[in-house]
């Protein structure tokens, strides 16, 4: 009960910051979360330097936006569901730029942008198992890197990961086992080959 | 030997979701008898504890890049909100000014007569003694100096 109240003067705090414009407040949130943005924004482009840039973007958008945020539920998943609107907006005007066939319509649909350059999951891997899942996270599709992500790192609730990405629970639960059945398969058939 | 589908789909849901006590317990009896599951447990959770061995070196000063952009695009919201309380006020000024004008002149008309003025001494009144000034008042929410600009 008390955690709930500390929970809700918390956010409640936040609420208010940011329909004043509070900078300390901004300064204070961007030390909290600006690595977990980070993060967030890799999982789902599976690229350091977009993911740099549009947590940038974010920020701005936190700042413009920031009325509409109305304490009453955690902040980072609000967080989350601005980086990910701005992300697929962004992937779709790069994937623009690049194609000259038309568009699909579906936004998810959007966030299939293939990366190039070194993967930056293997960058950052510090185990052994890590490193092997790592190959498997870059060619895995953002959108079960992102529901994995949400749910292992973060540790959100499937309902607060259902209003990050704007999809019904049966979608999201599915996406993190679709995800993990083909990160498992990465030590099944390592396993197996006796690696 | 492969193991019953929903026995799979159980410990997939004890890893991502709450499962009752009793599914537990059914989970738990099952994977003391079945290799297969056991083993698929074990690299579940090998799975989910690789996927928290990730760590994305962040760039040092990247929280205080940011605080700068944010900074800075206060600062430009905060000229821009200026800017347009300046044009409104204006705007609000003006019309007033041309509304009221309009007023007083037909309050006017209606006292000429028994005043003896005639109509072009009933418009020369209102535009030196109304529409003027008032249009002037108007301008000084544009040209008032400081804080008083866009304040009417």
């Amino acid at each position: 009960m008390t955690l709930n109240m500390t929970a809700e003067t918390e956010t409640a705090k936040i609420a208010r910051g940011l329909r004043e414009r509070d900078m300390e407040l901004l300064a204070d949130l961007v030390e909290r979360f600006q690595h977990r943005l980070v993060r967030y924004l890799l999982y789902l482009t599976g690229r350091r330097d977009y993911a740099e840039d549009l947590a940038q973007e974010t920020w701005i958008r936190v700042l413009q936006r920031g009325s509409q945020y109305n304490g009453r539920q955690r902040f980072d998943p609000w967080l989350f569901a601005i980086a990910r609107n701005l992300a697929i907006d962004y992937l779709r005007k790069k994937l623009r730029a690049v194609q000259t066939v038309s568009l699909p319509n579906d936004r998810d649909a959007m966030l299939l942008l293939p990366s190039s350059g070194p993967s930056p999951f293997e960058a950052a891997a510090r185990s052994e198992d890590a490193m092997r899942l790592a190959g498997r996270l870059q060619i895995l599709s953002p959108l079960y890197r992102e529901a994995l992500l949400l749910r292992f790192q973060e540790e959100l609730s499937l309902a607060e990961i259902a209003q990050v990405v704007g999809a019904p629970l049966t979608t999201v639960t599915s996406r993190i086992y679709r995800g993990l059945a083909a990160l498992r398969s990465a030590f099944e058939e390592g396993d197996s080959h006796g690696v | 030997m492969e193991c019953d589908k929903r026995f799979r789909e159980l410990i997939d849901r004890s890893f991502v979701e709450e499962v009752s006590e009793g599914e537990r317990r059914l989970m738990h009896d099952h994977i003391r008898d079945c290799d297969g599951c056991k083993r698929y447990v074990e690299l579940t959770a090998r799975t989910i504890r690789g996927l928290r061995e990730f760590t994305f070196p962040s760039e040092a000063d990247s929280s205080a890049q940011v605080f700068e952009i944010l900074a800075r695009h206060t600062e430009t919201m905060r000229q821009q909100n200026v800017q347009f309380r300046i044009w409104a006020a204006f705007a609000v000024a003006l019309s007033m000014s041309i509304v009221g004008s309009a007023l007083v002149y037909q309050v006017a008309k209606f006292l000429a007569a028994p005043m003896h003025f005639d109509n072009a001494q009933v418009q020369a009144g209102v535009l030196v003694f109304w529409l003027l000034p008032s249009f002037c008042a108007a301008l000084y929410t544009l040209a008032a100096p400081g804080q008083n600009r866009g304040i009417a």
